[in-house]
């Protein structure tokens, strides 16, 4: 009879329900700071109930009756938000995709390629506009200047583009301009430059979409344009004008990403659409960017 | 013989892909936008390399102090710096909360709901589309300067890019588990639950970690408006022109952003 149970029992025996300790752990840990930091934050909580309320109230005024009639200076002052977005990017580009090629791989040689990434890395890791507003003080609040400071802010993302779009291109037609007796810049190119011009291009105007955000942020510290408007009418409190410059910063960003978007599909995917297997993980990779919108 | 074998080959030939009528045409688009951005009369900006000179003249001696940190300052940072993170981590865990349901209203086979799926994902793209400063700058007016304008604003930058993010990984991937869960008699409600929240929660630690990795940049800058942390002192420096105070504090946000992509990316190959 033993013979008989003892296999069923071990076979029909239930799994040891997984240990709950590490995630229990883990999850006090994490509450833990949640609550600290919730805890220390200058924040009075008790107000936090009339909140909502004066959420409400505020968005009545800015929403319930918008000032139309500044939208003329509003448009003006968004093509200017777009010039400056405009210029910077083209700025960044002509900056980046030469620096940024030096930085690969397969076209650069070591002791040019690492301090090259290492300047890139610093830029890119102090905020954007940390970098703009500092070179604002230096040359003056202009939009010009506020330009010329979108394209230095980009240079450290968009050159990281570059080399690695450059590095992702397939050795085989590297290869063959070599066999002919390319010499590297007939490689870059001949082989190179044809393989990754689209996804430059598309990166190109993907930074234009950046700076479109970017450079609303540097008119609100004075750059001009629709930044500044905007922060001008909320000192005044004139909360009907400020629904509509809103409106309007939310439309034409969605209406110029929307227009941005489609060139960019277009320009990697092709009226023809079937993308190499490397064109297409671009792809992906620039639409996981996109949705950062890191500013 | 060989023109009959030239043309042959001419023949075999593909065509040119691209017509320059549409090259030139696209060049053309292209210079005439350029051109219009540089019109001051309709807005377009004023390509004044003069007065950049001058400006340059008079404020390269910033530059010059720029490259002196004085260390002395670090101190006078540190309890900024502290609210900065703690702005970033409280942000980031409240749209954490927030994130899930409104992520599974706005994915496809967690909602198959249409009018409310369209409803919240119009909502996410208008939230997303206001830059974060601009959000500050309004919520400062509205509820005065401190932590709580950053904090709000933080929470719906958030929103937008973890319910974007994750609703669209969601859509992409086959979960053959709803199909079995509405076999079994599941409500969607219950299908969620048990059976695609946890086979889609490490889309959403992933997408956490990255919020809080940006909640660190942008907690910086948010207080060159007002909105509280070490952004706001780094505007007094460089209202003062203290421009190796200011070195200071850039180190400083430098270091810790750095900091905080290691640990998050740590945290990220432990996790998922």
């Amino acid at each position: 009879m033993s013979v008989l149970t003892a296999p069923s029992a071990t076979g029909l025996e239930v799994p040891r329900h997984p240990s709950r300790i590490t995630p229990t752990v883990v999850a006090v840990i994490v509450g833990a700071v949640v609550l600290a930091s919730a805890v220390g934050l200058p924040i009075p909580w008790s107000d936090l109930g009339s909140l909502p309320g004066e959420v409400a109230h505020y968005l009545g005024l800015m929403f319930s009756a918008p000032n139309w009639e500044m939208v003329p200076q509003a448009l003006f002052e968004t093509w200017r938000s777009f010039s400056m977005a405009w210029i910077g990017a083209i700025g960044c580009v002509i900056v980046s995709i030469p620096l940024g090629m030096l930085a690969a791989r397969n076209v650069g040689p070591i002791w040019l390629r690492l301090p090259l990434r290492g300047l890139f890395a610093v830029i890119r890791a102090v905020p954007e506009v940390i970098i703009a507003l500092l070179l604002l003080t230096v040359t003056g609040l202009t939009p010009f200047t506020g330009a010329l400071a979108l394209a230095i802010a980009g240079i450290g993302t968009q050159a990281k583009w570059v080399y690695e779009t450059v590095e992702s291109v397939q050795e085989g037609a590297s290869e063959a301009v070599r066999a002919a007796g390319g010499n590297t810049a007939e490689v870059t190119r001949w082989a190179l430059w044809p393989a990754v011009a689209p996804a430059l291009l598309s990166f190109a105007l993907y930074r234009f979409e950046i700076n479109i955000r970017t450079s609303a942020v540097l008119g609100l510290v004075g750059a001009g344009g629709i930044g500044s408007m905007l922060a001008n009418y909320t000192n005044f409190r004139q909360w009907d004008t400020v629904g509509m410059l809103l409106i309007v910063v939310v439309v034409a960003t969605m209406l110029m990403d929307a227009v941005s978007g489609a060139i960019r599909r277009r320009i990697m995917k092709g009226p023809r659409a079937k993308a190499a297997p490397a064109q297409r993980n671009l792809v992906q990779r620039e639409e996981r960017i996109d949705v950062a919108r890191v500013s | 013989m060989t023109s009959s074998l030239s043309a042959a080959r001419s023949a075999e030939v593909p065509p040119k892909p691209r017509s320059r009528v549409r090259t030139a045409l696209v060049f053309l688009a292209f210079a005439a936008f350029t051109v219009a951005t540089c019109i001051p009369a309709i807005g377009g900006i004023e390509l004044d390399v003069g007065a950049l000179i001058r400006n340059w003249s008079n404020g390269s001696g910033l530059l010059v102090q720029f490259l002196q940190p004085d260390f002395g300052f670090l101190p006078r940072t540190i309890g900024p710096m502290l609210e900065t993170l703690q702005m970033a981590v409280v942000g980031a865990a409240l749209a954490a909360v927030v994130s899930v349901p409104l992520t599974l209203w706005a994915a496809a086979p967690t909602n198959p709901n249409a009018p409310t799926r369209v409803l919240v994902r119009t909502i996410i793209n208008v939230v997303r589309s206001v830059p974060d400063l601009v959000y500050a700058t309004v919520l400062v007016a509205m509820v005065g300067v401190g932590a709580l304008p950053g904090l709000i604003t933080l929470f719906l930058f958030d929103l937008g890019i973890i319910v974007k993010l994750v609703s669209e990984a969601i859509d992409a991937t086959d979960l053959p588990i709803i199909e079995a869960g509405r076999a079994a008699g599941g409500t969607q409600t219950q299908i969620n639950r048990r059976g695609v929240l946890p086979q889609t929660w490490p889309l959403f630690a992933n997408q956490w970690l990255y919020t809080l990795e940006l909640n660190v940049r942008i907690s910086a800058i948010l207080g060159i408006v007002g909105a509280g942390g070490i952004g706001r002192l780094l505007d007094e420096r460089r209202a003062f022109y203290a421009y190796d105070d200011v070195a200071v504090i850039v180190l400083e946000i430098l270091v810790v952003v750095v900091l905080i992509e290691i640990f998050s990316n740590f945290l990220r190959r432990r996790l998922v």
